[in-house]
This record gives structure tokens, sequence and C-alpha cells, in this order.
């Protein structure tokens, strides 16, 4: 998976100030390194020079021994000092290392320079300065162990690096936060989109002062205009083409129920007429589905609700449906809806004649008061609803099991989900015991004392 | 007896279709594609009842309906493919008395034609006046009180006066005024109202009532807005008060 933006930016925080601090600090190690070591071996020169002097002196004076003079001088801490006469070693410790330890320098004394050179053969490393002394037949060698230097060095190297890691966090830190606050508006953003979605066509983001995310506000927000305009566009198409089609409609239906009187038609005509009925109603039934959409769309009236019996309702749909002889099972009658009346029956119709059309006849219908909301189940003997479409066969234009069955006109179900949904309420489809399916319409009771 | 009756319309096919149904129910067609038109035939024609489309071209059916009032009381039936509430509306409150909206089943408006022709029975007892002297509600006279001196209906002749004075009822303001008359103190629910009068089935358009109990209002109450006499029972329906 990809790393969210978030973490990304973090990390790019982390990295730079990572290798920002590593960079200051090896710079900052290097020459301080390079500071102290010239330092050190200028020390250790002028230190070497004045013992070597003083050896110098004292090996001049007639009758001295080497050991004689080395012993005058006392040497500073840590460090040892040899000389070299004759093909002999004297040194000033008991070790006797001085010819190992001042390899580096030799060559170069030996022609007749003083030289300086760091040997790593002890730890710490030490600086080794030889001097020639030619007036005395010696070499005068001062070996002297960098221990205060090494640990200068340790606790620079350890600080700067305590120093990198400290910058190296307050860096992700820093890209947390900053991202945090950049990517805010950008959840804002996502959560307008959420609703949306949803249905809410009226969200807007709120102006920014920031000229920067005005862009992405006034962006945003012009896009959800387009979109608001387009889905208003496409649904007033629908409408204007549905209304343009009544008054045509109407002569057909017209002109052929006085066709449907004339006695003197063959049969074949008469046929004929009797197709042309079946094929107006249907039509007629699809611009009336349409134009019922439309009038959903717009919203309720609230001036049209009226509270009403949902025994009326159901018994009245029964009777529209074309079954009015089914026994409804009414369980807390008298209980009373606000609804559009005209509205409210013909998604109940629509119910019933999807039972009778596409469900294999009708049942059973009951009505159920449960707390603060009436439930009307409508059964159907058919095969029932595979449960993956239970919640498509709501949409426009969908039919169960994707086949193109029965004279409906594909929104009978979409113009029940929206009205009862402009109602309050909710509808859902389930598999009835037995098989079969069932729908249940849930409306949320009126109180009894609202008037009309 | 034919019945003559005006076909407001513009659209031509339609206009003839309703002329080729209705001559062959027996009814003597007038035929106008704009309002001048079917005013003109209104005037001339003793026109006995009408089917008016609201959109035209030029003068308006809304305009139409409120210019032909005065002109005559025949029932008008408004055709209309707009079924906008506030259309329905506007239309009853111009002084329509129906309305069907299109796409509509030509046997809906033949039933709406015969509803709003059909006279009450009181109105036909009036063609023999001997009939029945002591009738339930003390002969054919009902006398109500809105506040504004005794108004009198008297339904046999389908007369309503205060004092000389005749208010005008068009055919089913009297209808409605009869019915509840007929029931006074009792209270109508919309329903029993809308089938009485307009014959209309279990869930019709309440509205309709509704629209013409502020027509009849306006012509009974002294004051339309606080009445006295056709008050509205809430939640039940309208009751016609007798003094």
């Amino acid at each position: 998976m990809r790393p969210g933006l978030r973490a990304s930016v973090t990390a790019t925080f982390a990295l730079g100030a990572l290798l920002l601090s590593v960079a200051l600090s090896v710079g900052t190690y290097v020459s301080a390194r390079q500071l102290l070591v010239e330092q050190r071996e200028r020390t250790a020169l002028r230190q070497a020079y004045a013992d070597a002097a003083l050896v110098r002196d004292g090996l001049a004076t007639a009758g001295t021994s080497v050991s004689e003079a080395l012993g005058a001088v006392a040497p500073p801490a840590g460090a040892s000092m040899h000389v070299y006469r004759r093909g002999q070693w004297f040194s000033s410790t008991l070790d006797q290392s001085g010819e190992a330890l001042t390899a580096g320098v030799r060559p170069t004394v030996d022609e007749g320079s003083a030289s300086l050179a760091w040997t790593d053969r002890t730890d710490p490393h030490a600086v080794v300065v030889g001097i020639p002394l030619p007036s005395v037949d010696a070499q005068y060698f001062e070996i002297a162990v960098a221990d205060e230097l090494q640990a200068t060095l340790h606790t620079l190297a350890l600080a700067l690096a305590v120093g990198a890691a400290l910058t190296t966090l307050a860096g992700a830190a820093l890209g947390r936060t900053a991202s945090g606050r950049l990517l805010s508006p950008l959840r804002e953003v996502s959560r307008a989109a959420t609703d949306i979605s949803a249905g809410d066509l009226h969200r807007r983001l709120a102006g920014s002062d920031d000229p920067d995310l005005s862009v992405l506000v006034d962006s945003f927000n012009h896009m959800v205009d387009d979109l608001h305009d387009r889905i208003e566009r496409d649904a007033r198409f629908a409408a204007d083409v549905s209304h343009e089609l009544r008054t045509p409609l109407t002569t057909l239906t017209t002109s052929l129920a006085l066709l449907q009187r004339a006695r003197d038609l063959s049969p074949q005509s008469q046929r004929a007429v009797g197709l042309m009925a079946d094929e107006l109603a249907r039509f007629r039934r699809a611009l009336e589905d349409l134009l019922a959409l439309g009038r959903l769309e717009a919203g309720i009236d609230e001036s049209a609700l009226s509270p009403t019996a949902v025994d009326d309702l159901v018994r009245h749909a029964l009777a529209t449906g074309g079954a009015e002889g089914l026994d409804v099972r009414s369980d807390g009658s008298g209980a009373q809806v606000l609804v559009d009346r005209p509205q409210m029956v013909r998604a109940l119709v629509n119910l019933v004649r999807n039972a009778e059309l596409h469900g294999g006849g009708l049942a059973s219908v009951r009505t159920e008061v449960r707390g603060d909301h009436v439930d009307i189940t409508v059964r159907d003997t058919g095969p029932g609803v595979p449960p993956d479409e239970r919640e498509r066969i709501f949409e426009r234009f969908a039919r169960a099991g994707g086949t193109k069955v029965g004279t409906g006109s594909g929104l009978g179900l979409s113009i029940v989900a929206e009205t009862v949904r402009r109602h309050g309420g909710t509808v859902r489809c389930a598999g009835a015991d037995g098989g079969g399916a069932e729908f249940v319409v849930r409306l949320p009771l009126s109180r009894p004392e609202v008037d009309r | 007896m034919t019945t003559r009756v005006l076909v407001l319309e513009d659209d031509i096919g339609l206009r003839t279709s309703l002329r080729l149904v209705l001559e062959d129910d027996d009814y003597e067609v007038e035929e106008a594609g704009d309002a001048e038109t079917a005013l003109r035939l209104v005037e001339e024609r003793d026109i006995e009842i009408m089917l008016v489309d609201l959109m035209l071209g030029g003068v308006d059916g809304f305009t139409f309906i409120r210019r032909a009032r005065p002109l005559t009381d025949a029932p008008i039936v408004v055709i209309s493919a707009r079924d906008g509430v506030q259309d329905i509306v506007s239309a009853l409150e111009a002084g329509a008395d129906d309305y069907v909206s299109k796409p509509f089943d030509v046997t809906e408006v033949q039933a709406r034609l015969r509803a709003l022709l059909r006279r009450p029975a009181l109105a036909q007892a009036a063609s023999s006046p001997d009939q029945q002297p002591d009738a339930p509600h003390a002969g054919e006279v009902f006398v109500l009180d809105s506040g504004a001196g005794p108004l009198v209906f008297d339904r046999a002749a389908a007369h309503l006066r205060r004092g000389e004075r005749e208010i005008h009822l068009t055919m089913t303001e009297y209808k409605l005024l009869t019915v509840l008359s007929e029931n006074a103190g009792r209270v109508l629910s919309r329903a029993a109202l809308l089938d009485h009068v307009w014959d209309r089935g279990f869930f019709g358009d309440e509205r309709i009532v509704d629209v013409h109990v502020r027509r009849l209002r306006k012509k009974l109450e002294l004051d339309p807005a606080e009445p006295r006499t056709l008050v509205t029972v809430r939640g039940l329906g309208y009751r016609l008060d007798a003094r």
C-alpha cells in the first residue's frame, strides 16, 4: 500500500532534517577536529623544542650520560622522551618502545630536520616529534599521548549525533503538524463530498480567506453548482418531455375509445384496436409514473398532507389495484398517518400491482402498529427476490433477475421508495416465510392532535 | 334533449377527438381553439357545460373562466396538463367546477360531465310544486342567518335571497348548498360532499370541496373569514347551521 500523503510529508521533513543535521554535524566535526589536532601538534612541538633544548644542554655538559640528561628534564604528563645516540636508545620511561614508535619521523630526523607525525601504535594515538641534536650527536624524540584530544573529539561526536537525532525528530514533528494543517481543508472537502453524494446537493464549502485554499473552495463549489444544475436539467427534461406527451396521448386514448365503441369493425380490426388499447394503457401508465416521479422530485406539498387512517389507505389501494377481495390483517386499527393521500395510495397500489405482475400474485397484506410507526406488509406468492437484488429493485428501470417481464413501466417500486421516503418513512424488501417476497412500508404515525 | 357542450382546447387533435366522442354521446358540441372565440360562443349560444384547457395561446384558461363566470352558470370542467396544486386551486377559484388532468380516460370526462349536469332531486321537484307539502325540512324554503339579515334559500326555485336581492349561485354552488341544507346541523365530511355533489370516489381531490365552500361563503356570510353559517368542523368537515 502506498503511504498516505501525511506519512509522506512527515517522512520527507524527517529525512530533510536528518540530511541537514548530519551534513552540519560532519562539517562541524571535521573542522573542529582539524583545529584541535593542529593545536595539539603546535603544543607538542613547542614542548618538544623546549625539552630538546634542555636535553641538549645536559648532554653538552661533559661527563653527563644520556640517562642523567633525560632524568634532569621533567616531561609533561602523558609524554615520554627518547634519545638516540650512537646506535643506542635511551628513554625516560621503562618502556623501550621508542624505536618502534618513532619510525615515522626518523628518516626526516636522520636528514637533519625536525619532524612531527602521528602514530597509531599507542592507544589513544600519540603525536611524535623528532628533533636532531647535531651539536651533541644525538636525536631527540618526544611522544605525547593525545588522550585529552581523543576525549574531546568523542564528546563532540556524541553531542553532534544527539543533536542530529533531535533535529530529525523535530523535523518529523514539524512535518506532521504542517501536513495536518494542510490536510484539514481536504478533510472538510471530503466530508462535503460525502454529504453531496448522499443527496444533499445544497451543501457547499464555507468560503476561505486563504488565497491558496479559496481556489480549491471556489472550484469545488462551482463543481457542485454545475452538478446540481445538470441533475435539475435532466429532471426537468424528463418532466418536460412527459408533459409534452400528455395532450397527444390523450388524443390517442380518446380516439381509440371511439373506435372501441364501433360495432362494424371486422374481427381483425377489433384485435388491432385491442392491441392498441393495451399498448396505450401501458404507455399511459409509464407516462403517469414519470409524471408522478417528477412531482415527487419537486417535493411534498405540506398543504396536501392530511391525517388518514392506514386501513382506509390500504383498502383503497387494494380496490384500485384490483384486489378488493383480499383480507387485510390489521393490528392496531385506527392508526393514522399524515400523508398526501393520492400519492400514498398510488405507492401502495404500485406494491399491489408489483405483487400481481412480478410476484405471482398477492398473498397477504398486514398493517401493524409498532411504537411510533406503522408497518404495512405486502406479501406475494412468487419466487421471492434474491438478497443481493433487494435494494436494487427500488432503482429506476431495475427488474428482478434482470429480465424484462410484464407490462410495468419499471418505475413502480422507485415511486414507492420515493413516496415513502418523502413521507419520512422507509420501505424494504425481504423474503417471506415459505418463499415469496415481502415488502414492508414503514410510516411514522401522525400525532392524534394534528388537525388538517 | 341534447346538451350543448363547449370544448375550449387549442390542440386541434384532442379537440376533434373529444368532439367525436361527445357527439357519439349525443352532445351538441361547440369547439373553440382560443378564449376569445369561446367567450363569443358563451354569449351567443346557450352553452350548458364546458370543457376548458388552461394553457392556450393568447388569453389563458384561467382568464377565460373568470370572464365566462359572470355570463353563465354552466359548469366548467378543466382539462389540463397542469396538475400542480396551485393551478388546480387557481382554476377552481376562478370559477371552475371540477377538473381532470391529462392524460385522462375519456370515460372519466364523460362521468364528470354527467355528474355536473345531474340536477339535484329537489330542483326536479320544482316542476311539480304541490308535491310533498309536509317534507321534513319544512318545504323547500330554508332560512339561514348569516348576521346580515335572514337569507332565504328556496331549493325548489333554486333561489337564494337576502331581502329582495337575489344572490346568484352557480349550478355546483346550488348543489352544494342543497346537500348542506338537507343535512343542516350535521357535519358532512369532505369525502361525503365530494361524493354527493361531484360523484367522486373514495379519495377524490378534497380541495375541490374547500374551494367551493370558500366560494359559497363569499355569498352567504357577512364576513367569509369568520363564517357563522357554513362552519368548518376541524378534522371532520363542514356544517351548515340553520337559524
